[in-house]
């Protein structure tokens, strides 16, 4: 998840209620067969550089999956074994579960935060600009330093504090503890992830005429009502956006628990991404492979899902 | 487990991030073999390419190379530290052509493979303490009788200990468990935490309390040998399953956790450094590598070392070593004569005994002189008998993340639990490994 895909979204949050007229001229004045090379002088060396980058090593991944390769030395064909295994082994069904938790109640919390965040920074309020600035701070830095960060607040800050307060839940690093360990993770996502859910939110709010308002106001809507009612269906497209680009998002974390626990304390916090990298390290490569492979079979599918309820909302990506 | 592995693991991302990047780059790199080979001869001279991996002793190599070139004006020696170069120099057919790895189950996977030329032909073999070669040995050897790498450096870990604290509350070096446990209970009565734990590092978990205990209650070695040599087919129920050997250690590794300072849990390796240092435990279970780190925090810390007895037979009492350094030339080196002849320089008295001194380590050869490092030399006696062991952490594949394992067994206590989760790993990846 780039935060830059995120602000393209919002350079053009009225696509779908003005979609550019074709150039309906265009035909007349060229003939239908020839197609003007600047065209695929666009295209043609991005799509060759993303064949030989991305699409191929995915390839040599997935014809790898097949075999016994451990990154070096000889290898063998052994079928779909590596698959067989992968059903077999609870340590990936255990990380599996973990990701799609997490990524749930990540994208969940996320989302409230933001459109809170958002109805605030919308509102008539002081020194918007400089609040807006704070908020979005967390944005340009590092997710691997901030969660560096708060594993210290977790680790040394927090306990000290808690323990001179009295409040005994907290005396321990909450990092070190099994059950809620995966919530600091959980926090500090969405810590780093709200601001770009915001900005997107605040294109949504900004694209909602104030007419609307004004006539629920005459009506004699409440606030609450007015947003549920107005704002919410009118900045749907926007929510459907956050939603599926923050899924995506979290289904592959891996940085933030790198820095904050390193998939412990014992198994507890370990994502698929985390899985699979190991084995570059491990010697497993093949395996962790199949896992790669059968993962993105897993994401390629909530994909589609996603596409199918884009378009039943009108929205395009 | 070579001090350059732990700072490794203190930024777990960045050198596995460059193995993998050059993993992925090596794929393609195939059909271009033969390219960017940058050692060779050229005018007379002949390029050595020389790869170690502890970023912490890389000045110290480059004077060593300075006097082997003076000595040897036709050889060049370029040094590598990056061992993420390793795996993709061999997918390129372009490896170093002497290198030093700590020697463990990853090296011995290249052993294996026939990655590294025999050396049992070098008359500096002979020098070789074989006490020390068997436990190269121990990991397998090529064609059967190869010697595949010749020890440099053996790195010994115990109980490192606060000498004054020791010698205010008048304990004595425990020899026996049972005085062990005493001393453990003289400290915490007089409100000074025994040991300092950093659980968040779940490897000094597994380095400390869990080979320490393993090590000194059971034949680490002999178990791995019937453990692996039962393959695939191995169960909770047979007799060579962890289950049924590691089962009477738990209770002591549980022990040792509690006699650890509050809020343990939240304290990692550099945070152990930083206290034990200004003497806010009486032990810390750390091997060398850390005591460079605790005189740097603190230099008027008074330290020393002790193998752990884990019995109440002192002659039970083992430490932990690995070997933290070992010398391989690469099998297909165009420069096998100029290699041989670095290796010989490298394990002349002068230089392998000096290393050794110089960072808190043992030398392989057979007539070293005694260490006289107050650190560690109470290790010494261990070290000299052959009493000691190589971690069972370090007999596991990577593959499986041990240290989770014991880092989760540490916090919920559930011995069979863990026990059961290793059995069921150690036969995973037997399986898949074997097919």
């Amino acid at each position: 998840m780039t935060t830059t895909a995120r602000v393209a979204q919002t350079a053009r949050p009225a696509g779908r209620k003005n979609p550019t007229p074709a150039p309906a001229t265009t035909g007349t004045f060229r003939s239908k067969n020839k197609i003007d090379p600047t065209y695929y002088w666009m295209v043609v060396p991005v799509l060759a550089l993303f064949a030989f980058f991305i699409t191929l090593p995915a390839l040599v991944g997935v014809f790898f999956s097949l075999t016994n390769y451990a990154g070096y030395g000889d290898w063998k064909f052994i079928g779909l074994a590596n698959y067989v295994n992968i059903f077999k082994d609870p340590a990936v069904l255990q990380s599996y579960i973990f990701t799609f938790v997490f990524a749930l109640t990540t994208t969940v919390v996320v989302n409230i935060v933001a459109l809170a965040i958002a109805l605030g920074l919308n509102a008539k309020i002081k020194w918007r600009t400089g609040i807006r600035t704070v908020f979005f701070i967390p944005m340009v830095l590092s997710a691997l330093i901030v969660s560096f960060v708060f594993n210290y607040l977790f680790s040394n800050t927090l306990p000290v504090l808690a323990e001179r307060f009295g409040f005994t839940p907290l005396a321990t690093s909450i990092l070190a503890n099994e059950n809620l360990a995966w919530l600091a993770i959980v926090l500090v996502t969405v810590w780093q992830a709200a601001p770009g859910a915001t900005i997107i939110y605040l294109a949504g709010l900004q694209s909602v005429p104030s007419e609307v308002y004004e006539a629920a106001d005459l009506d004699g809507a409440g606030s609450f009502r007015q947003f549920l009612s107005l704002t919410l269906p009118l900045i749907m497209g926007y929510l459907v956006i956050n939603v599926i680009l923050g899924f995506k998002g979290f289904l592959g974390t891996y940085e933030i628990i790198v820095g904050l626990t390193g998939g412990g304390p014992g198994m507890a916090t370990q994502s698929v991404a985390m899985r699979i990298f190991s084995g570059f390290t491990g010697g497993d490569y093949s395996y962790q492979m199949a896992n790669a492979v059968i993962y993105f079979l897993i994401t390629l599918l909530i994909s589609v899902i996603q596409l199918r309820l884009i378009q039943r909302r009108g929205v395009s990506l | 487990m070579s001090a350059a592995s732990l700072s490794a693991k203190a930024e777990p991302s960045r050198r596995s991030l460059l193995k993998a990047a050059g993993l992925a780059g090596a794929a393609f790199m195939v059909p271009l073999s033969g390219c960017g080979a940058t050692s060779g001869a050229h005018n007379g001279i002949t390029t050595l390419r020389f790869m170690q991996n502890k970023p912490e002793v890389v000045a110290y190599f480059n004077q060593v190379i300075k006097d082997f070139e003076a000595l040897n004006p036709d050889i060049r020696v370029i040094q590598d530290f990056n061992e993420g170069n390793f795996v993709p120099g061999l997918v390129r057919n372009d490896p170093p052509d002497v290198v030093t790895r700590g020697f463990a189950q990853a090296t011995a996977d290249f052993v294996k493979k026939g990655i590294f030329a025999d050396l049992s032909d070098m008359p500096v073999a002979a020098s070789i303490d074989p006490k020390m070669q068997d436990l190269v040995a121990s990991w397998g050897q090529y064609n059967g009788s190869e010697i595949s790498a010749l020890p440099f450096s053996l790195a010994a870990a115990g109980v490192i200990y606060n000498r004054d604290i020791f010698e205010a509350k008048g304990v004595a070096v425990p020899t026996t468990w049972d005085e062990f446990i005493a001393a453990c209970e003289t400290f915490k009565a007089a409100g000074i935490a025994p040991i300092y734990g950093t659980f968040k590092d779940n490897w000094t978990l597994g380095q400390g309390l869990f080979d320490y205990v393993a090590g000194g209650s059971l034949d680490v070695a002999g178990f791995f040998a019937k453990l692996t040599a039962k393959g695939a087919a191995i169960s909770p129920d047979a007799a060579e399953s962890f289950t049924n050997n590691f089962a009477p250690a738990l209770p002591k590794m549980l022990q040792l956790a509690s006699f650890s300072q509050k809020g343990a849990a939240s304290k990692n390796y550099a945070d152990g450094n930083a206290a034990f240092a200004k003497g806010q435990a009486a032990m810390y279970l750390q091997g060398p590598w850390a005591l460079s780190q605790l005189v740097a925090a603190n230099k008027n810390v008074r330290l020393g070392s002790f193998p752990l007895p884990v019995t109440n037979n002192p002659a039970d009492t083992k430490a932990r070593v690995n070997v933290d350094m070992a010398l391989s030339i690469t099998r297909n080196t165009p420069n096998m004569a100029a290699a041989q002849r670095f290796v010989n320089y490298l394990l002349e008295p002068s230089v392998v005994n000096a290393y050794n001194e110089k960072n808190a380590a043992y030398s392989p050869l057979k007539d070293a002189p005694a260490v006289e490092n107050p650190q560690i030399s109470g290790l010494n006696t261990s070290v000299r008998d052959g009493r000691y062991y190589q971690g069972a952490t370090t007999y596991f594949p990577p593959s499986v993340p041990l240290y989770n394992y014991v880092q989760s067994f540490v916090y919920t206590q559930n011995g069979e639990q863990f026990l059961a989760a290793l059995d069921d790993e150690w036969r995973r990846v037997a399986e898949r490994t074997a097919v």
